[in-house]
């Protein structure tokens, strides 16, 4: 019973520090990415926008990424601390890739950080620029790395069991487990798209606010185009990860459709549209449902079969199923809502051009982007919340169960770390948001001076000659 | 040497080496976080965050490769550790996560005194945790099958509550050499004069620490007695000449060797401390060797690894040659 307790107070600690953590990093990997942009854009162009543009959003980034570096640390020691069973039982792989990720990525990021934020004037253009792609780099990496971690605890590959250990024989299988792609790159997007809509929100609200909107045009310029190619991709790879889910989790999916009986090979599965699955009942209390659209979803196939969660014993099926059915189709409703702002944000500009005035007569749709700020994170939280929720009960799918992972440990003890870190994550989330409404009211200073090139002084020197 | 000897010792010394360079450098971050607490004037708090805001994250992240290198290379040790050492190390991350959102907030905060305290206040409880993590590891505690069998408070003592003030105190000493370098004027002088009664108070705890650590760890006595004893004793003495010089550099008032004089004076005791311990990782039921990955995998991230130590090297020094210099609050901060 103390075991059982303690299980669920480590996945309960793991979930609050995970799904707090993520916040920040995918804001940092879509803005640093942004900056890199935005940075691009003033060498190249020499308008000093631009470099005011840099400047103003790497006051949010830099907030922003010491959130997330803080809350990212937890995270390391806890597969340690909480899950010690899992690490020793997992570390020849998971370890090493965690090791990866500590080595490269996040080292790159917080080597070059002080260059990027404190050294427009104390290094040449190039080293800066150089400086802030490195940071972005890096955040990138930190996802594919922590994204091949999770997604092999997913769909394991690449080794077996002896002696109670995961013992690895081939490490490319391992790193390239059938979920790796699907994994990496809708998180990746992900957090591209929560970028966009950050810096296209905020620049919205300036433009309705009538604050320097020629100015912030710009940015929202930027962000809209680059949601042209993104919100439509990412539906894509959402859907890719669904279709990946049915095939390697079968439970997982099954959960999360509420999809209980399998269908017989001449009719295809109705995908409920919504419903409220009993785990007691072993069925929906009642559903609303669209004949053969789950088999179209999960196969590509009309009456494709699809397994249904009364094909596995009880004891391998995902719990909490109206939390995985309602997460997974709030996400899904977000990533179409981004798709139609961006459909009628491009046919605004198409029609009305980009003057700001054509936008602010249009409040509905800026309006539109402000509440996609929020959104893009619920999505995020949603998608995880699937994806973990989802591959219980086991922690390494298939292998290892969560309560075979957790560390043998007082339950006083974590209800202490618990306690502890929800107050500081409260302090932390009350913290930020204060004093990113600062930023945002005090907005861009557009007085700065740009630090010359090295080059147009020289020739500046060369025409005096 | 075989492969797999050679692989063990290679990630013993890139896990040392990393824990080094997280003792030092985020010892002199955590110092000047705990010297903040003692400075008279609000002014000089600021400007001491303001040495530390284009290095500390660089720093912190020393602990996050060590993190990440001993879950890869040493899964049972990096296993047994955290759990065994579960509340100290929880109350370490607490302390750092409100020391680095006191550096980022206060920049942009009007009441600042909160956050100056906030950072403060978080240094020293790292600080202090990790002396008793120190403690602990000399002590050692039981296991059975990884896991910590006994008291779950063995890492509260007299004798870790020692090794946590020895552990303060080097840090700040640390810290003061660091404003030595970073200041002038008054704050150069609080620095000098806090630096000199550290240096005594380090040395003086450091030195019961030493005396009593034979008699907390038996396999620690029978390495600094008979036969082997001989170059514990020379590092005895290194450690002594790197402490007389750090003294004659507090008391000539020179600017370099406050600080590096502690630095030599750390990586001796350090590395010292280290071999002493060998072969256990945690006395007395997990050797290094027993709680090594597979060779594969230890070779799987030498390949990956290695390459990238030198870089990350390189970059950090020169990160600490843009930023060499005495530091100017009004300069910083319109940088920002």
């Amino acid at each position: 019973m103390e075991a059982t307790l303690v299980t669920d107070l480590s996945r309960a600690q793991f979930a609050l520090t995970a799904l707090f953590h993520i916040l920040w990093p995918v804001l940092s990997i879509g803005l640093s990415i942004f900056l890199v942009v935005i940075e691009a854009l003033w060498l190249k162009t020499g308008d000093a926008d631009y470099y005011h543009h840099a400047r103003f959003w790497a006051k949010l980034f830099v907030l922003n990424f010491s959130v997330g570096v803080v809350t990212g640390l937890p995270l390391e020691f806890e597969f340690g601390t909480n899950w010690a069973e899992f690490s020793r039982f997992a570390g020849d792989f998971f370890g090493a890739v965690l090791g990866f990720e500590g080595a490269m990525a996040f080292m790159l990021e917080a080597g070059f950080l002080g260059i990027m934020l404190l050294g427009w004037k104390r290094v040449p253009r190039a080293i800066h620029f150089f400086a802030t792609l490195m940071v972005a780099t890096g955040a990138s990496l930190s996802a594919l790395w922590i994204m091949m971690a999770n997604s092999w605890m997913q769909t394991p590959a690449g080794g077996s069991v002896v002696n109670g250990r995961f013992v690895v024989n081939d490490f490319w299988a391992a790193m390239f487990n059938p979920n790796m792609i699907w994994g990496v790159s809708h998180m990746w997007v992900a957090a591209l798209e929560t970028g966009c809509f950050v810096v296209g929100g905020v620049s919205a609200w300036y433009i309705l606010k009538e604050r320097h909107p020629a100015f912030f045009m710009k940015s929202f310029k930027l962000a809209l185009l680059a949601v042209v190619l993104i919100a439509p991709l990412q539906i894509y790879l959402g859907d890719g990860s669904g279709k990946s889910v049915f095939n390697y989790q079968p439970a997982k999916g099954a959960a999360i459709e509420g999809h209980w009986d399998t269908n017989s090979v001449d009719q295809g599965a109705a995908w409920a549209v919504v419903a409220w699955p009993n785990a007691e009942q072993g069925g929906n209390d009642w559903e609303i449902t669209i004949p053969n659209a789950l088999s179209l979803l999960a196969t590509n196939r009309w009456d494709g079969q699809v397994k249904g969660l009364l094909e596995f014993a009880p004891q391998d099926r995902p719990p909490m199923l109206p939390l995985l059915f309602y997460s997974f189709r709030l996400m899904v409703v977000i990533g179409f809502y981004f798709f139609g702002l961006m459909a009628v944000s491009l046919w605004h500009a198409w029609r009305h051009g980009w003057q700001e005035s054509a936008w602010q007569s249009r409040t509905w749709l800026l309006r539109g982007w402000l509440w996609a700020v929020p959104l893009s994170y619920v999505a995020v939280e949603m998608g995880w919340i699937v994806r973990e929720v989802g591959r219980q009960p086991w922690l390494i799918y298939g292998v290892l169960r969560t309560s075979e992972g957790a560390s043998q440990l007082p339950a006083s003890s974590v209800m202490f770390s618990i306690a502890g870190f929800a107050l500081l994550y409260v302090m932390l989330a009350i913290g930020f948001f204060i004093f990113a409404r600062r930023w945002l009211r005090k907005g861009p200073d557009l007085t700065l001076e740009p630090p010359p090139s090295h080059r147009a002084e020289s020739t500046h020197l060369k025409e005096r000659r | 040497m075989d492969m797999q000897s050679f692989l063990v010792t290679f990630w013993i010394g890139v896990v040392g080496l990393s824990l080094l360079l997280y003792v030092v450098l985020d010892g002199f971050d955590l110092g000047v976080g705990i010297l903040s607490l003692v400075a008279r004037e609000e002014d000089q708090r600021g400007l001491m965050m303001t040495s530390l805001s284009s290095v500390w994250d660089a720093n912190e992240t020393w602990l996050v490769l060590l993190g990440g290198v001993l879950f890869g290379a040493f899964p049972p040790i990096y296993a047994a550790l955290l759990q065994g050492l579960y509340i100290p190390v929880t109350l370490m991350l607490f302390a750092l996560i409100m020391r680095g959102v006191a550096f980022e907030v206060r920049h942009a905060s009007r009441r600042k005194w909160v956050w100056n305290l906030t950072f403060g206040v978080g240094s020293l409880g790292a600080a202090i945790t990790q002396g008793m993590i120190l403690g602990a590891l000399i002590q050692g505690w039981p296991t059975l099958a990884g896991n910590y069998a006994g008291n779950s408070w063995h890492w509260f003592t007299p004798f870790t509550v020692l090794t946590a003030l020895g552990v303060v105190l080097g840090y700040a000493l640390m810290g003061a050499g660091w404003l030595i370098l970073k200041s002038t004027g008054t704050m150069q002088d609080h620095a000098y004069r806090r630096g000199f009664w550290l240096l005594l108070g380090t040395v003086a705890i450091g030195a019961l620490v030493l005396a009593l650590t034979p008699m907390h760890n038996t396999h620690v006595a029978s390495r600094w007695t008979g036969s082997s004893a001989l170059p514990y004793l020379l590092t005895g003495v290194v450690a002594m000449l790197a402490a007389l010089l750090t003294l004659w550099a507090y008391l000539k008032r020179n600017e370099y060797w406050p600080f590096l004089g502690t630095l030599l004076l750390f990586v001796v005791s350090f590395i010292s401390l280290v071999v002493s311990l060998y072969p256990y990782a945690i006395i007395p039921g997990l050797t290094w060797n027993a709680g090594a990955a597979s060779s594969g995998t230890q070779l799987f991230m030498l390949v990956g690894i290695l390459p990238l130590l030198p870089i990350m090297l390189i970059y950090n020094s020169y990160l600490y040659l843009v930023f060499s210099g005495k530091v100017d609050e009004t300069a910083s901060e319109t940088e920002r």
